[in-house]
């Protein structure tokens, strides 16, 4: 059974949205028994031990699950499709510019950033398509975004904060060092966001 | 009304206006005025949450307009050449070539510890490529919709083109020997000059593979010519049928290595 799911997770983790424990159970341990707890550990080490992927459970009450990498870096080209490529460059824009901004931007003031990046809401990107739902339904539904709504604003408003992927994915000080990359800057000229990405 | 007025940090509407509720407060005797009050308050004190937070961020002033300026630069913009398009008035001058993001996502992909997605590696017998390649991609599409039965979907479609690929080679033999006799119905084919394949050694047991499938059914037939070689040639669909019953229902094994291939 625990190769079995072994298997699941890795098929599950294509789209990149988060199992669920009871889909875990429904598909391949199929009831509820004490060995759960041994056959998930146990996929674990295999995950790890064989494809260098971490099972993490990022939400403790809704027992939902991610494959992260845990392999050290390598130097040299990435296997990855093109698309997918791109859409973590976007991502990665849209994270520093949340952390920059101390953690958590309005949309508006999120949109107002990417229009300066040539990528509208309302207007089909050459690259990205539907760029809003990109961000609001793709982004939010894999767990690299938060959203939540602000109370009594009308129409509606929302904000953006990072979410659960992006933490275990990335960090704050890797996407310091980006900005300051970017910028040319040493990533000590942001004295308030160097010492948080430090903690 | 007037949130943006009030989230001005030098401004000081958010406590003028609270004052002034404070005031109004005195002169409430009815339930629903206080609250009116009340529902004041909670959008007072959001207000003054939002105030907090932009002073946080203020801190270490983070400038996103060079940002963003530094991000195109790193994309590669042209910024000599301006770009002939609808674009609005205020985004800068230059050309955007159309890799940018490409560029961006090179870099991108550094700084995050993304697991590689895991699939599946499709098909064996793949010789008329088109076909299987649509089934690959309509399994994608299917699976997208049930994510939850996402692994028993893939195998049973996995296995079903194998064999639809495997009877539409057979099928397409069954029509290559068909045709060749149709327009030369007295000389039959060399069996092996039919199957083999001069320059693939697979491709030849393939092919045989295939016939046997025909032989099989009883679409086609082996005989031994006078030089006791074998030929092949199709089984008239009608009228042979009580041969084909009486007929001797041989089972030949036929063996060939590359060396006899070669």
């Amino acid at each position: 059974q625990v190769s079995e799911l072994v298997q699941f997770l890795l098929v599950k983790d294509q789209k990149k949205i988060p199992i669920k424990r009871a889909d875990m159970l429904k598909n391949v341990i199929r009831e509820y028994r004490d060995t759960y707890t041994e056959i998930v550990n146990r996929a674990g080490r295999t995950l790890q031990q064989v494809f260098g992927l971490q099972l993490v459970e990022i939400d403790t009450k809704r027992h939902t699950y991610i494959l992260i990498n845990n392999l050290p870096r390598a130097e040299g080209e990435y296997l990855c499709k093109d698309k997918e490529k791109e859409k973590m460059g976007l991502l990665l824009v849209i994270l520093s510019f949340i952390f920059m901004k101390g953690n958590s931007v309005k949309d508006s003031a999120l949109w107002e950033f990417l229009h300066l990046l040539r990528v509208y809401p309302g207007k089909q990107h050459r690259v990205f398509g539907d760029v809003r739902k990109l961000v609001t339904e793709e982004f939010v539904r894999q767990k690299y975004l938060e959203t939540t709504a602000i109370p009594l604003t009308d129409p509606p408003e929302f904000k953006y904060q990072w979410g659960p992927r992006a933490e275990k994915e990335t960090s704050k000080k890797d996407v310091l060092n980006f900005v300051a990359k970017i910028q040319s800057k040493d990533p000590t000229f942001w004295a308030s966001q160097y010492s948080e990405a430090k903690a | 009304e007037n949130r943006e007025a009030m989230l001005n940090s030098r401004s000081n509407r958010l406590t003028e206006a609270l004052e002034e509720a404070n005031r109004l407060f005195d002169g409430v005797c009815r339930a629903r005025e206080a609250a009116l009050d009340a529902q004041f308050l909670v959008i007072a004190s959001n207000i003054g949450k939002e105030k907090a937070n932009e002073l946080h961020s203020e801190m270490s002033a983070f400038d996103s307009t060079a940002f963003a300026e530094d991000l195109l630069t790193f994309m590669g913009i042209n910024r000599t050449e301006v770009e002939e398009s609808d674009d609005t008035e205020d985004v800068p001058g230059g050309f955007l070539p159309s890799d940018a993001w490409q560029t961006m996502g090179e870099e991108a992909s550094k700084y995050f510890r993304r697991a590689p997605t895991f699939h599946y590696m499709m098909g064996s017998f793949k010789s008329e490529s088109p076909v299987p390649k649509q089934r690959i991609e309509r399994q994608k599409k299917a699976s997208r919709g049930k994510a939850e039965r996402a692994m028993p979907a893939q195998l049973k479609k996995m296995e079903e083109s194998h064999q639809e690929a495997t009877e539409k080679e057979v099928e397409r033999i069954l029509r290559i020997l068909q045709t060749h006799f149709e327009n030369d119905p007295d000389t039959p084919i060399s069996f092996f000059d039919f199957v083999i394949d001069p320059n693939s050694f697979a491709r030849t047991v393939e092919n045989m593979f295939h016939v046997s499938f025909l032989i099989r059914d009883g679409l086609a037939k082996i005989e031994l010519d006078e030089d006791e070689l074998p030929i092949i040639e199709p089984v008239k669909p009608c009228g042979e049928r009580e041969d084909s019953r009486a007929g001797a229902r041989n089972q030949v094994v036929l063996s060939l290595d590359q060396k006899e291939w070669k």
